[in-house]
């Protein structure tokens, strides 16, 4: 049996490191018939894949490609898996609570996503917002998932200001968490500016969570 | 495909600088010349070929009136495809018209110093390091070297420099400044003692050469070292170098005639000494600053008559490698990039088969290690525009635009998966954040290439040469330094 489970976690894991969605949605399967608790088989499996892959693009020995793409694998095979965490009320063990947008007027979301991905990866719990995201909706997500820190993303100068407006109501609201910035038009003086931290990219920014939670080195 | 050698190929439509009547003009302008003027051959042996051919020669002046009819008749006998072999067979390229290459072009004289940034006295030590330097590029396919070494007897630099680069670069060989015919049978006997023989030369020609035309209407000495390359079956690469308004007229027609006239009367003389040998067309001319009277390679009207010299050699058939990546900047700059990129995108554009200058500066008499890798850089950035690219089903994938739909995004999908290794890569070029680039000491492109020519010289070694033939090599140099006429 334990050799069964191993294997089982090994397919999960290679499914979304090798980049072969197949693989790893069977896997899934898998591992329901077996009786794998559904938490295990993402903790110990599909995000040991995505971790892997997010350690390889952040030395350059994978691509961004690859990234999203293995993303997109460990989600479909989280999807299968889902309906039996329902039953089983199971959740994944978190390292933080995330509130993630790319901020009202702008829908540019590629970068925002690869955060998304890498903070995943990383065991955080992440409420994406989407695009074009209304900045009351930061503050009522933040409220009810408990957030831990935030995260707002900005590609056109015409966007920055409304991370401002984003500070503003959260710290007017009474929420303390902190707000990481980023995207293209946004610079470290900006972030320094307004009140928030700025990330420059989705490793920057895994580490950079980590830190501001009292969770990384 | 060898990770280190990787041919341009042509995909898209081929740009024509001239109408075909205005090519056509060319080359009757230029047949008039020969047959009416002449050209002076220097060449003893050129005037006895031409002489015997029907040509109407002067043995006081050397000046040799040739007939439209020969020159048409020689252009006809050049051998097609050409085929440019190299020590590593693997490297072996056949000049077919749809594939693109790369290759060094002579002669510095100075080189930038990798380590002190300084300029100085060129040695052989650099042929040996650019060269080993080319072994590892992909898109570099010929090497040809860069600098004369100051540290060998001068009268036997070119085979100390073949030596060098056979110890180093296992890819095709072109020597650009043998003048003498005696250096080019030693260098001959170099390549067939590589390659096993001289039967087996004529098939693989590890070697090329070369070979200056003098402007106006000059055949020179250096037309007996072509004639024995071309009995040996090696290319001669036939050389136009008109500087327009000084050895060419102030237009760049006139200096696209001139140069025309005195290639394909060199070719004749070729064709003559051996029927159906391998040639190829070649042009390097240059502009004068008309404020100074300075010469330029690189001013708008010298890529102007590159590009007229490449369609005239494909109405002639034959392969043409172009003298260009020039510049007169003194150092790895933007004003380098700007017009390197122009005279060799222009070149490739009208469809040369070869092109040479990567990694000189100051109209070819600079070596830097730095601009060779720029160099390359872009030619891979060009190459990936000369592909042009295919409109079918795998390329426009309906299915897939229709599945993301309006707002989404292609970045998951199987099908970007699929085909995003066919997209150019940097290796010097920064493409990173303003945040991690002055993290990381705020790097330039020369910069990058500098680390990056470091890191070659340090790691890549090419496949070596036998004991026993570095040996035999080496006797023919020492029986060179004895055997090549100097003063």
């Amino acid at each position: 049996m334990t050799s069964d489970k191993d294997a089982i976690l090994a397919e999960l894991e290679n499914g979304v490191k090798g980049l072969q969605q197949e693989i790893a949605v069977e896997a899934a399967r898998k591992a329901l018939a077996a009786g794998m608790n559904p938490v295990e088989a993402i903790e110990n499996g599909l995000a040991k894949g995505i971790r892997e892959v997010g350690e390889k693009f952040a030395k350059k020995e994978m691509f961004v490609v690859e990234l999203i793409y293995a993303a997109e694998i460990m989600s479909s095979a989280i999807q299968v898996l889902e309906p039996e965490m329902k039953r089983l009320s199971s959740q994944r063990n978190v390292v933080g609570r995330m509130v993630l947008g790319t901020v009202a007027g702008d829908i540019h979301d590629i970068g925002k996503n690869l955060v998304r991905i890498m903070l995943e990866a990383s065991g955080f719990e992440v409420r994406d917002l989407g695009k074009d995201a209304p900045t009351e909706g930061f503050v009522s997500a933040a409220k009810e998932m408990g957030a831990d820190v935030l995260g707002a993303s900005s590609l056109m100068t015409t966007t920055v200001d409304v991370q401002k407006e984003v500070v503003d109501a959260l710290r007017s609201a009474g929420i303390k968490a902190p707000l990481m910035v980023g995207g293209a038009a946004v610079t470290e003086e900006w972030a320094k500016e307004i009140g928030a931290h700025y990330s420059s990219d989705a490793n920057n920014a895994t580490v950079m969570a980590k830190q501001l939670i009292g969770k990384g080195g | 495909m060898d990770a280190k050698f990787r041919p341009g190929k042509f995909g898209m439509k081929r740009f024509e600088v001239m109408e075909r009547k205005d090519a056509d003009a060319v080359h009757l302008k230029s047949l008039q010349l020969l047959e009416r003027m002449g050209i002076k051959v220097v060449s003893e042996e050129g005037r006895r070929l031409l002489k015997a051919a029907g040509a109407e020669v002067d043995e006081k002046t050397h000046v040799c009136k040739i007939p439209g009819h020969l020159v048409e008749e020689s252009m006809r006998k050049c051998k097609r495809p050409v085929k440019m072999a190299a020590r590593n067979p693997a490297y072996d390229f056949v000049l077919d018209g749809e594939h693109c290459y790369a290759c060094t072009d002579g002669v510095g004289l100075a080189t930038i110093d990798l380590e002190t940034g300084e300029r100085r006295p060129s040695a052989l030590k650099d042929v040996a390091d650019s060269a080993r330097i080319v072994d590892s590029l992909p898109m570099m396919h010929m090497y040809n070297p860069l600098v004369t070494p100051l540290d060998v007897p001068k009268h036997a630099h070119t085979v100390h420099e073949y030596l060098a680069a056979l110890e180093n670069c296992e890819k095709h060989f072109t020597t650009g400044s043998t003048y003498q015919k005696e250096e080019a049978v030693y260098e001959i006997k170099m390549a067939s003692a590589v390659v096993g023989g001289e039967e087996e030369l004529r098939k693989r020609p590890i070697i090329s050469s070369l070979t200056c035309t003098t402007s106006p209407m000059v055949l020179g000495m250096t037309t007996d070292a072509a004639i024995e390359f071309s009995r040996a079956g090696c290319p001669p690469l036939l050389m136009a170098m008109p500087l327009i308004g000084a050895t060419a007229p102030m237009t760049v027609a006139g200096a696209v005639v001139l140069g025309n006239a005195q290639v394909i009367a060199l070719a004749t003389v070729l064709q003559l000494a051996a029927p159906g040998s391998p040639l190829c067309y070649s042009s390097e001319p240059m502009a004068m600053d008309v404020q100074s009277g300075l010469f330029e390679g690189l001013f708008p009207a010298a890529d102007m008559v590159r590009a007229a010299h490449v369609q005239m050699a494909k109405r002639y058939g034959i392969p043409i490698f172009i003298g260009g990546w020039g510049t007169c900047s003194k150092a790895p700059d933007v004003q380098a990039g700007y017009e390197k990129a122009f005279s060799a995108f222009i070149a490739y554009l009208s469809g040369a088969d070869m092109t040479s200058g990567p990694g000189l500066l100051e109209n070819w008499t600079v070596l830097s290690f730095e601009q060779l890798l720029i160099d390359h850089e872009m030619f891979t950035m060009m190459a990936d525009m000369l592909k042009g690219f295919p409109v079918d089903d795998l390329s426009v994938p309906m299915d897939v635009i229709m599945e993301v739909g309006h707002e989404g995004h292609y970045m998951g999908k199987k099908h970007t998966l699929d085909h995003f290794r066919e997209m150019w890569q940097p290796v010097v070029t920064d493409g990173r954040t303003y945040k991690e680039w002055k993290a990381s000491g705020s790097k330039s492109a020369v910069d990058h290439a500098r680390d990056r020519a470091k890191d070659i010289l340090k790691t890549h070694v090419p496949g070596p040469l036998s004991e026993d033939l570095r040996k035999e090599l080496r006797a023919i140099v020492s029986e060179a330094e004895g055997g090549i006429p100097h003063k």
